[in-house]
């Protein structure tokens, strides 16, 4: 069992790395060293300015340290089949978790250190802090974390006591109580309750896991959202096919829809509209690129700059959108319903223009704020007015009906 | 004759899966598409459907090739598949309205149809629920609601007996009958044999991408006398002679 984790963990971290060179680009590495150079700047000055006994810096230690000893998830490498095919091996399991719960410590602990290390000039500083303190303090929170990550493994199995400690807010409570008395009272205190906290689980679990069954479907929808997050933020970089996006059926936004009659030609319509709204993959997309459009526009000054930057913002939107045509080519109904090809195209145009003219109009408005100026901000909706109109009513279906050519 | 699926040679790439089939579908008329796991149904049944383009042979309905006027044959046929394909976006109620739209059917009329529908199969009470979600019986009556909506003059359902309940089996069986007598065909895959000697008006016996024998259960019974009285026996004699 302790082999086929490590099988596992190969497989995923041969994976992991080959996102993680797609990410760490020249360009994202570039831009990651100012923003990092640009933080550590900020935060020195901060600390020079910063005077001995305010009582608020124990709060501020005491939420960062909170909120960080809640990162570095129990990483289980557990799939979908393994609650078939592993089912007879339940027992034997438990080796496997223990291995992954070494794994994960690895990861968490390191987010631990890293983080005391940043925040131990902030200590020294505001509370003063010796480094003895401050190792102190690292050590219970490193076994907090080591506790957490224990809890996690508990809950693995169907132990009912275990599952109810489990629950989220007593480990932010646990947390908040045991790095409390860390700050006000004494280093040491909190690393006695972390070591009691960890003990005690320890022992529990250790007699009562071989009566327990494994709570398959919890574990293995828990790891599904891990990895899906995982994939979530490698997708900001780079196309990844484990992610569809989700359905959300968002009830608020049904008024949208009422506008599309109930008519043969809007057949499409009446999909692709509900399909962008309660799909998250097009529609966050959309409105992630508008907002980052809206908040550089609002920083952004100058005569032609910005309406070049809001035209450029509406073609990534445009182009973005086009793979959208093709979200529904596997479901079989669409082939066998009797509705022409030209009006799915016809629909479809009627979508991206809406979808556009709506992002164009957000942008304008931040363009027209940012810049006084009548004279920028007539442009600028001249050019997107125009723009919204080309892409979505000649470059969209030209591209379209290229494409559907060299598919045959 | 409704279906009439004439020579027709084709598959999913080059290499055939269908070698020169032949057969047809009369109007009111249920015949069931008998075959192993692999021997070509589904392959027939996408071509009907005109998800795949035979490489030779013909495939008419009423008298409309899909060549000639794909929207003309694709509005006579409503089709059912094996594993219910749905929208994941979109609700029960929203799935009923786009079949509508689809076959551009008079909204009120279709209603009243989509009611009863929903009545008889126990999902009146799931309209604004996301069938994707469903369970695989629930999803196959969600198929089925939406086919029977239509005024389709050919039903194609895909082995519909698996997953469905007994008593939901029966109630599609109720519908298959009265469809029927309105003049619609329908052509229906199954493994399921009891039930399609049963139901089914005519077999067509399809082994290795070809039609082996067709006809009704005494023609079969005819053609080979040796075999036994049920649809089952001649089936299975029929695949020994080959495994022979």
């Amino acid at each position: 069992m302790t082999g086929l984790f490590q099988t596992r963990l190969q497989r995923h971290l041969r994976e992991m790395a080959k996102y993680l060179r797609l990410v760490f680009n020249d360009f994202f590495v570039f831009a990651l060293l100012f923003f990092l150079g640009g933080l550590g700047l900020g935060y020195s000055n901060v600390l020079k300015q910063l005077k001995y006994g305010q009582w608020w810096a124990p709060v501020i230690a005491l939420i960062v340290l909170v909120i960080v000893v809640q990162i570095g998830r129990f990483a289980t490498l557990i799939e979908d089949a393994d609650r078939v095919f592993l089912l007879p091996k339940e027992r034997a399991m438990h080796a496997y978790f223990v291995s992954a719960r070494r794994y994960s410590q690895g990861l968490a602990q390191a987010t631990q250190v890293i983080t005391l290390f940043i925040l131990s000039p902030f200590l020294s500083v505001s509370m003063h802090w010796t480094i003895t303190q401050i190792l102190v303090l690292a050590v219970a929170q490193i076994i907090l974390k080591d506790a957490f990550l224990r809890l996690d493994l508990a809950s693995a199995y169907q132990v009912t006591a275990q599952r109810r400690m489990n629950q989220w807010w007593i480990k932010w409570l646990l947390a908040i109580v045991i790095l409390a008395s860390g700050l006000w009272f004494m280093a040491y205190a909190a690393v006695v309750l972390a070591v009691v906290l960890d003990v005690a689980v320890a022992v529990w679990f250790h007699q009562h896991w071989e009566n327990q069954q494994i709570r398959w479907r919890e574990q293995i929808k828990l790891e599904d959202n891990r990895m899906l997050g995982i994939y979530r933020f490698f997708n900001l970089f780079t196309e990844v096919p484990m992610v569809s996006g989700t359905i959300k059926r968002r009830r608020y936004l049904d008024w949208l829809f009422a506008r599309i009659k109930s008519q043969h030609k809007q057949t499409y319509l009446y999909l692709f509209s509900r399909g962008m709204v309660r799909g998250t993959e097009f529609s966050g997309l959309v409105v992630r690129l508008t907002v980052i459009g809206m908040l550089l526009l609002y920083f952004v000054r100058g005569q032609w700059l910005p309406i070049i930057l809001a035209a450029l913002f509406i073609y990534l939107i445009g182009f973005q959108l086009l793979p959208f045509f093709h979200q529904y080519d596997d479901i079989v109904f669409s082939h066998v319903y009797p509705v022409a090809s030209d009006l799915r195209l016809k629909s479809f145009v009627t979508l991206v223009t809406l979808i556009l003219s709506v992002a164009a109009l957000c942008l304008w408005v931040v363009v027209a704020i940012a810049n006084p100026s009548l004279e920028t901000a007539g442009l600028a909706l001249l050019v997107e007015v125009v723009e919204v109109w080309y892409l979505a009513r000649l470059y969209t279906p030209q591209r379209l009906a290229r494409a559907d050519k060299n598919r045959g | 004759m409704a279906l009439e699926v004439s020579h027709v040679v084709g598959g999913y790439s080059q290499i055939p899966v269908l070698k020169d089939i032949s057969f047809d579908v009369r109007d009111g008329e249920l015949v069931g598409l008998i075959g192993l796991n692999g021997a070509g149904k589904s392959t027939t049944i996408n071509h009907v459907i005109g998800l795949l383009t035979p490489h030779k042979g013909k495939i008419t309905l009423n008298g409309v090739t899909i060549e000639q006027d794909s929207q003309a044959y694709k509005q006579q046929i409503a089709y059912i598949p094996e594993t219910p394909v749905l929208y994941q976006e979109l609700t029960l109620r929203e799935h009923l309205e786009m079949t509508m739209m689809a076959y551009d059917l008079d909204q009120k009329v279709a209603w009243e149809t989509a009611h009863e529908l929903l009545k008889t199969f126990r999902l009146d009470n799931k309209l604004d629920w996301f069938p994707a979600n469903f369970s695989k019986g629930m999803k196959q009556k969600v198929m089925i609601v939406c086919a029977f909506l239509t005024n389709a003059k050919l039903y194609i359902i895909d082995e519909p007996f698996l997953g469905l309940d007994p008593l939901a089996v029966n109630d599609l069986l109720n519908l298959i009958e009265q469809r029927k007598k309105t003049g619609a065909s329908i052509l229906m895959s199954t493994h399921v044999l009891d039930t399609a000697q049963r139901y089914c008006d005519r077999f067509v016996l399809l082994h290795d991408g070809q039609v082996k024998t067709e006809g009704t259960l005494s023609e079969l019974q005819a053609a080979l006398p040796e075999a036994g009285e049920s649809l089952n026996d001649i089936y299975l004699s029929m695949t020994k002679v080959d495994r022979a």
